[in-house]
């Protein structure tokens, strides 16, 4: 394991050449998946902000094709692991063998010891295989038999779940949920893209035509040029804000954690990096507040009795919570009582 | 009988307390018998129409109908049965007319006449609708108050010094009574009375829950008496300016026979009437008659001067003949025709002085030897036409310097030469009677004094006297009409010792034909001197140019005329013959106070101090209203132009190249942002004075695109306003701010682009009541009171900790 480390990224790139590498692979995808500009364009910007994504949508929408494509238009190491009830840990991280030859016990890495690992249907699996997965997605690395294993960088798990048909499957532990730093759906496609679709697919699986764009070099650097964005003090105190609101709702048992603002955080970067922009927003923030923090949260009994869905109460969130402001300098705000500090570049005392 | 029905009955008793303050207006209680009947047949309406369970409105209609029913009865025009008639419309219009008129002739009391009559019945009998249906159908008794006290301003009008207070307490009785039988009323319908230690209290027990209540009461009332009597009072000022007509008489020991007429209210409303109304026409073979009159003021005290009953015989008894009674003289008989209209309705007979004989007079009319003037109690001079006999009476400045002096004991000297001690009047009698000798030199004296020369401005706008010390000053202020020069020149013969009082009547008005029309404006008072051995002698000490048939004598000739003076060519009109002169026909209606201030263009204008002070306060009350009402403007205006205005930027305090997220630091960094910032603060103000809502959860970018959507911006008003939320969201969340935008045009474009699709309310509030600054004051206002309560609880917090209240033990009981 002699791969680079994610500490060491490379160097930053100029927005031109980023803005052309991601581009490319947006393109690249989109071939495959088409009509679904945003939602390839949240896939990339998750995989830039160093996350995991997780797709989660009724069969037969594309979402094992997204996370396939994605990984194809990428020229790096990519697995596919199929979550079945009898999947085991030791299939997902690897295993020790004793080697005859050698007499000794010999370690086989497992499907996660890849660049990209595409998890399909990971819902279908065993708590017990899917906790396998905690180790290498938070700290990147896995441990077997007392020996710790770095992992590639970049490494991303692209996991695919059915939220619909719940007959023997198991739902995803907390735990593995917060892991995930986006959740995306995919949709259906509209009438238009579907009959390319129906037209194209016909002759042959694009899929097979898809050529890489990028290798896992690139991508070092597009992900050095994501955490080069700024993000004001302003910025970070909404985040913040944000966070704490789904701690604080009343329609929330369980808010969101900090680990999720830092992936929101991050997130926020590279889709303000996607957009070209070397700044973050709370447009972005708020774009990304239902990806990023809903699938994290649990309503209380009373919400979900009123079929209030995570989504929904998140949403709400966003459009109440103001933006943090100075309030000698704005005087509108008179929702939420509590000023929140503001950019310390802004002037103070006109 | 059921609460409602009986508080009706308790209104219309009420209503009647109430109208206790009218019997000071009238003499006699005509009034109140016709009040009595009205509102008894009122309450007797709304009884019915309660018992038969009418609606609200029928209620309302059939107290209406019943009063209008009594209206007719009471006042019948004559050719109805009880059902109005148009004809009984017409009479209430005249009999509305005519109680406009006796306003303005009678001081109080007045009698009994038949316009204040129903104008009277017809206030009390609203009154009393009005009270019925606030109280037993809006159950708004406390709002009935006000009706009732309308009634009270009216004797508070009449009477300026000392508003009767019986009266008050008389109605402010009903009005507690009607208060009390309500709240009893409300108890009994609740059902019991309890004071919450489970035992019922009687109607009449004060309830131990009410104590609250009746403790604010008495604060209330306390604090209601004591308040004005430490607030500075406007008595003598405003008020009583403001309420000046009919005071000055209503005082003084005769308060018997018939209505008084307030000779001083009555003249100023003659001439201060908008329109010109012909009075008098009158016929007569002399080629320049004096003036008509037909009233004197002759008792002067510290109210001014005031008129005695007139007391006399019958005219049928015959009337003196001067010739016989005086010495000297020429005399001419003259005869004169006279027909009054039906606008002068009084109890005065406008004739020449030295009437000797009456012919066409219905039987009722009186003559007073000492006043000279032909009076009833109860014949009114509407429609009179008759013809009389006079003695015209020529006089030499000779013949008048020849008469003797009075004996001081003389009951004529003594009645006619008191006066209140005035140093000032009497120090300026001195030094103009020094040197005279005969009592008309000493007139002449005086009279010369009123000359324009001297600064006597006649201004027709000037108050009517209330009391002495106005005549008095108006010798310092010397700005006034005839009144103040009639008063002045009499106070002064008599401060002489001199025999005066001030005549009032008609001058002579315009020819038409052969005959003289006598009109509203010329209505006049002057001078009458006592000179033995000739009787009263008019002298008229108002300036001949100003006044409408004017006329002179040459004892007493125009002071005015040989000055050559800016009067000069006006004067010209009147003058003197041997006779006494002819006045200006010329001079049109030179009463209007316009033409006098142009008249007297060069003289003093001191006397305007009064007039113009009330007119500058309240320009100067109006002007600061305007100014307080544009302060919001104001407030957005500067506010505006400050943001607009390219301030200099302060040096950052620190100056850091390599700070966290590589913030450049520099002074246009700094700058550029407070420019985005003030551009985007006035680009939130204004969409706040166009009324278009702020959302604070929304970021510059997105409030940018909802203001083009919503304010529909086209073109470049859209592009300016996207160029503000770049410039602010750059300002706030980038590394390097949007430096060189012309975010200043950028605001001006936006702000039209809003005023063209506003409609104009809200363009003209966002100009005039910036809703902007307004929330700003009030969401200030808002924050300060909340500090202050925070405040004001933790000092309680203090204070609670040092009571010794806590230190009792089982206080928590």
């Amino acid at each position: 394991m002699t791969t680079p480390t994610w500490d060491e990224p490379g160097g930053p790139m100029p927005s031109e050449d980023f803005r052309a590498a991601t581009s490319a692979i947006m393109t690249n995808i989109e071939q495959v998946i088409e009509g679904k500009g945003a939602t390839v364009r949240l896939a990339l910007a998750v995989l830039l902000a160093e996350g995991h994504l997780l797709i989660e949508d009724v069969p037969g929408v594309g979402k094992t094709k997204l996370a396939k494509a994605l990984a194809r238009s990428i020229d790096c190491s990519v697995r596919r692991i199929q979550f079945t009830p009898d999947l085991l840990p030791s299939d997902v991280t690897g295993v020790s063998v004793y080697n005859q030859e050698q007499r000794d016990f010999e370690f086989k890495p497992g499907a996660v010891f890849a660049n990209l690992v595409v998890g399909d249907e990971i819902n279908r699996a065993s708590p017990k295989t899917q906790s396998a997965l905690l180790e290498c997605m938070e700290e990147r690395q896995v441990t077997v038999d007392g020996t710790t294993y770095e992992l590639q960088a970049p490494f991303m798990v692209i996991a695919t779940q059915n939220p619909i048909e719940m007959e023997g499957t198991y739902p995803l532990p907390e735990a593995q949920r917060d892991r995930f730093t986006a959740r995306i759906a995919m949709g259906y496609p509209d009438p238009r893209a579907e009959l390319a679709m129906l037209s194209g697919h016909g002759a042959h699986d694009p899929l097979s035509d898809l050529r890489a764009v990028a290798d896992a070099a690139m991508v070092r650097r597009l992900i050095a040029t994501v955490r080069d964005v700024h993000a004001a003090d302003a910025v970070q105190q909404y985040a913040i804000a944000l966070v704490t609101a789904t701690r604080e709702a009343p329609e929330i048992r369980l808010g969101a954690s900090p680990r999720s603002t830092l992936q929101l955080l991050r997130t926020a970067k590279a889709v303000a990096a996607l957009e070209g922009r070397d700044y973050v927003l709370p447009d972005d923030l708020q774009a990304l507040a239902v990806p990023v923090l809903a699938h994290r949260i649990i309503p209380t009994a009373d919400a979900q009795l009123n079929r209030r869905t995570t989504d929904a109460i998140v949403a709400e969130i966003v459009h109440r919570l103001p933006l943090p402001h100075d309030r000698n300098r704005s005087p509108y705000d008179t929702r939420n009582g509590g000023g929140a500090p503001t950019n310390q570049y802004e002037p103070r005392g006109r | 009988m059921s609460g409602r029905r009986r508080l009706g009955l308790v209104a219309a008793g009420a209503t009647l307390l109430a109208a206790a303050p009218i019997s000071s207006i009238f003499d006699s209680y005509t009034w109140l018998m016709q009040c009595l009947l009205t509102v008894g047949l009122i309450a007797g309406a709304a009884v019915g129409a309660r018992t038969l369970r009418f609606p609200a409105w029928a209620q309302a209609l059939s107290m209406i109908v019943v009063l209008l029913l009594t209206l007719t009865w009471l006042f019948p025009s004559g050719e109805e049965f009880l059902i109005p008639t148009p004809s009984t419309f017409g009479h209430f219009a005249d009999l509305f007319t005519q109680a406009g008129q006796d306003t303005r002739s009678y001081g109080v009391p007045v009698p009994d006449r038949d316009g204040l009559l129903f104008v009277t019945v017809l206030g009390i009998g609203s009154v009393a609708i009005a009270v019925d249906l606030l109280t037993v159908v809006a159950r708004k008794p406390a709002l009935a108050g006000l009706p009732m006290l309308a009634i009270y301003s009216v004797p508070v009008a009449v009477y300026v010094d000392s508003v009767p207070v019986l009266p008050f307490i008389v109605g402010a009785i009903g009005f507690l009574w009607l208060l009390v039988s309500d709240n009893i009323d409300r108890v009994r319908r609740f059902g019991r009375r309890f004071t919450g230690d489970g035992r019922d209290v009687d109607v009449w027990e004060p309830s131990p829950l009410a104590a609250a209540g009746r403790r604010l009461g008495v604060i209330g009332v306390v604090a209601a008496v004591l308040l004005p009597l430490l607030v500075p009072t406007i008595s003598g000022g405003l008020l009583s300016q403001l309420t000046q007509s009919g005071s000055g008489v209503g005082v003084g020991p005769g308060n018997g026979t018939g209505g008084r007429i307030n000779l001083f209210a009555s003249l100023s409303g003659q001439l201060s009437q908008a329109d010109e109304v012909d009075l008098v026409r009158l016929k007569t073979d002399e080629s320049t008659p004096y003036y008509l009159r037909f009233g004197v003021a002759d008792q002067l005290t510290t109210n001014g001067f005031g008129s005695t009953n007139p007391s006399g015989e019958n005219i049928a008894q015959g009337l003196p003949d001067p010739r016989t009674s005086t010495a000297g003289g020429a005399f001419a008989e003259h005869r004169a025709e006279v027909q009054i209209s039906d606008k002068l309705a009084q109890g005065m007979l406008p004739v020449y002085q030295n009437t000797i004989g009456l012919d066409g007079l219905e039987n009722g009319w009186f003559f007073d030897d000492n006043q000279q003037v032909v009076y009833s109690n109860r014949r009114s001079t509407k429609d009179v036409a008759f013809s009389f006999d006079y003695v015209r009476a020529r006089y030499t400045p000779q013949m008048l310097r020849q008469a003797e002096r009075l004996n001081p004991d003389d009951p004529i000297v003594k009645r006619n030469t008191s006066h209140p001690d005035d140093p000032t009047v009497s120090a300026l009698v001195t030094r103009l009677t020094a040197g005279k000798q005969s009592d008309y030199d000493k007139v002449r004296a005086l009279y010369d004094h009123f000359s324009t020369k001297n600064g006597f401005t006649y201004r027709l706008s000037t108050q009517p006297i209330a009391n002495s010390s106005e005549i008095a000053s108006f010798l310092q202020t010397k700005v006034g009409y005839c009144q103040q020069y009639a008063a002045a020149l009499a106070w002064m013969a008599r401060d002489a010792g001199i025999p005066a009082r001030v005549a009032f009547g008609f001058t002579r008005g315009e020819k038409d034909g052969d005959s003289y029309v006598i009109t509203n404006r010329n209505a006049h008072a002057w001078t009458e001197i006592y000179l033995k051995g000739f009787g009263w002698i008019p002298f008229d000490a108002t300036p001949a140019a100003n006044v409408a048939g004017a006329a002179r004598s040459d004892y007493a000739p125009d002071v005015d005329l040989p000055e050559p003076t800016s009067t000069a060519s006006e004067g010209a009109a009147a003058v003197p013959d041997a006779d006494p002169s002819a006045a200006a026909g010329g001079v049109e209606r030179p009463d209007r106070p316009d033409f006098s201030d142009q008249s007297t263009a060069g003289s003093a204008d001191s006397g305007t101090g009064v007039l113009s002070g009330t007119a500058f306060l309240i320009i100067g009350l109006i002007a600061l209203l305007l100014v307080l009402l544009l302060v919001p403007a104001l407030r957005r205006v500067l506010l505006r132009r400050h943001r607009h205005a390219v301030t200099a930027p302060k040096a950052p305090k620190v100056r850091s190249l390599d700070g966290p997220g590589d913030i450049v630091v520099t002074a246009e960094t700094v700058k550029a942002r407070a420019d985005a910032h003030a551009a985007w603060d006035e680009l939130m103000d204004t969409m706040v004075d166009f009324r278009i809502p702020i959302d604070p959860s929304e970021t510059p970018r997105v409030t940018a695109q909802r203001l083009i959507t919503d304010a529909v911006l086209l073109e470049e008003p859209a592009t300016a306003a996207t160029l503000l939320g770049t410039a602010e969201e750059k300002a706030r969340y980038a590394r390097k701010p949007l430096e060189g935008g012309e975010l200043t045009v950028a605001l001006t474009r936006v702000r039209k682009g809003l005023a063209r699709s506003a409609n104009r309310r809200t363009r003209l509030a966002a100009v005039l009541m910036p809703p902007s600054v307004l929330m700003r004051w009030r969401l200030g206002l808002a924050e300060a009171s909340a500090r202050l309560v925070t405040v004001s609880g933790r000092l309680r917090d203090v204070l609670a900790k040092a009571s010794p209240r806590r230190l009792l033990p089982h206080r928590g009981r």
